[in-house]
């Protein structure tokens, strides 16, 4: 065919301008990578150097407890599980919520979609930890006693619920009334296409913010501390330092654990995200 | 011959326009018939009526047997909507593939979800009408990666694999670059030969003139015209087919 020897005959000059133009760009794109991982780093070196307790050319650095760090580090890492669990399972809670009150919205009749919305405003107008305390402290007044492990899981799954039910709505409003048209169009019944069609089109939409989400999430967790009764990262680090007079110390190391934490969940997420990317869309 | 077919009285309005005008039509088994007219004229309303995607204001449709009146409520009515969609097969101006399956799981989804096929027995119907519309090379890709014709020519393997006994087409050639018109018409020219029996809405006046038995041209709502597109791209009666027939011929189809 003429057309593919045409494309076929550019291709054997490899320097045309729009070629030297995209290399150009890659290169410049590679630079500014270099450049950013190099000033990364520095930062990380200065931020060393600056709790290194060294006195170079009289600037005396921090001076960290090198001793109570070595030996409380078992401590507050063996809250890195608690952290995960309850993150984990109050992110499958607010999955739940969202996705109902996402539907919610999308209702025409109007008790359920009032419900929807009000959950969403009562929770987004209100502080998450208020809500902590709410479950942990208020209700037991009422007669139900939550443990603290509980409390904070009904109490950052129904925020998060709450927020993440914005994230579906975009996603479900995403699916075009054409695919609802189709599927209706082979005989599919409406939860048929909510299920077929529509859900897994929205899902795959939602499934960037909703990591997002759960990376924020394993760091709010840290309120839960605040009830006193879950032994994650925070509630040990605050244990131990305060008793030891080593606040600085065991909350360095805490913000340590939180960080790669959620470098380790950022790099999955991204890995997610581009996977995604290339799939089907 | 019984009509496959039977449109009667349909009225239409959305709010107090009125789309569709008190119009009757049967078509009979194994009958080709275009739907012509001006945007706006109702073609596309009326197609979407006989498989209720958009319910009608008054009037009932008869396909094959099922019997559906507009103003039905409940659970009969819904019963006897889906019997009519099982029936007719439709094929959207913008194709409408589902983006996350890929050209198979388009084509296999209607008989496995809704009539509980088994899938070896899906997986088989749907590659054979893959293979008749020239897909069945693509068959695991996902529809992003196919080209406009590509992706029409699945959606109407789509539509075939649910075994209709009446095509809808609305606009199906429409959205597509117009190097790409001639592979869909070119399926639709087999599926017509092979015996379906269609209803095609189309600006397409050589695919009318050439594979239709019939051609109706709308206009305000009502059927202005209805004959053999021998007399009625030679004879038509109406000024209003004769001016919609120019444009096209000015405008090279």
């Amino acid at each position: 065919m003429k057309t593919d020897s045409t494309i076929a005959h550019s291709h054997t000059h490899p320097t045309t301008q729009a070629e030297l133009l995209i290399q150009a760009q890659q290169r410049k794109k590679r630079g500014f990578r270099m450049g950013v991982g190099a000033t990364w780093g520095m930062l990380l070196l200065v931020l060393i150097f600056l709790f290194s307790g060294q006195n170079i050319l009289g600037f005396q650095t921090i001076k960290l407890d090198g001793e109570f760090m070595r030996k409380n580090l078992g401590f507050i890492g063996s809250g890195l599980g608690e952290t995960l669990l309850i993150s984990s399972s109050s992110i499958l809670l607010a999955i739940f919520l969202a996705l109902l009150a996402a539907l919610g919205r999308l209702s025409t009749f109007p008790p359920i979609y009032a419900l929807s919305t009000f959950y969403v405003s009562l929770i987004r107008g209100t502080p998450l930890y208020l809500q902590i305390f709410f479950f942990f402290l208020a209700l037991p007044q009422l007669g139900v006693n939550l443990s603290g492990f509980t409390a904070g899981v009904f109490a950052l799954g129904l925020n998060y619920g709450a927020y993440m039910s914005e994230t579906f709505r975009a996603g479900l409003a995403s699916v075009s009334k054409g695919q609802r048209e189709a599927a209706a169009a082979i005989g599919m019944t409406p939860g048929q296409t909510m299920r077929r069609v529509v859900l897994p089109q929205a899902l795959r939409f939602a499934i960037p913010p909703m990591g997002n989400d759960f990376i924020s999430m394993t760091k709010d967790s840290a309120l839960v501390a605040a009830t006193g009764f879950v032994h994650e990262v925070m509630w040990r680090a605050v244990k131990v330092g305060r008793a030891q007079f080593n606040n600085l110390e065991a909350l360095l190391m805490a913000a340590i654990f939180y960080w790669m934490m959620t470098l380790i969940l950022t790099f999955f997420q991204t890995r997610l995200e581009a996977r995604l990317a290339k799939g089907d869309r | 011959m019984a009509p496959i077919v039977q449109i009667s009285n349909l009225d239409k309005y959305f709010g107090r326009l009125h789309v569709l005008k008190n119009i009757s039509l049967d078509v009979q088994p194994r009958e080709v018939v275009c739907l012509i007219g001006r945007s706006g004229s109702g073609k596309s309303t009326l197609l979407r009526c006989v498989n209720f995607l958009e319910e009608p204001s008054n009037g009932s449709i008869q396909v094959d047997g099922v019997i559906v009146e507009s103003h039905g409520r409940g659970k009969e009515h819904r019963q006897l909507i889906h019997d009519v969609r099982l029936k007719t097969g439709m094929v959207f101006q913008e194709f409408n593939l589902f983006p996350h399956m890929t050209v198979l799981e388009n084509v296999i989804e209607g008989p496995v979800t809704v009539k509980g096929m088994n899938r070896a027995e899906a997986i088989a119907l749907g590659e054979e009408n893959l293979d008749s519309v020239g897909m069945l090379f693509k068959k695991d890709e996902y529809p992003m990666r196919l080209s406009g014709g590509q992706k029409q020519r699945v959606a109407i393997a789509r539509a075939l694999t649910m075994q209709p006994r009446v095509m809808l087409f609305d606009e199906p050639t429409s959205a597509l670059d117009p190097e790409l018109i001639g592979e869909v018409l070119n399926v639709m020219k087999k599926v017509a030969k092979d015996g379906m029996t269609m209803l095609v809405v189309t600006h397409e006046m050589g695919f009318a003139r050439e594979v239709a038995d019939r051609v109706l041209v709308l206009g305000e709502g009502e059927i202005i015209e209805d004959a053999k597109p021998s007399t009625l791209f030679s004879k038509p009666k109406d000024p209003r087919t004769k001016a919609l027939i120019d444009r096209y011929r000015t405008g090279g189809r």
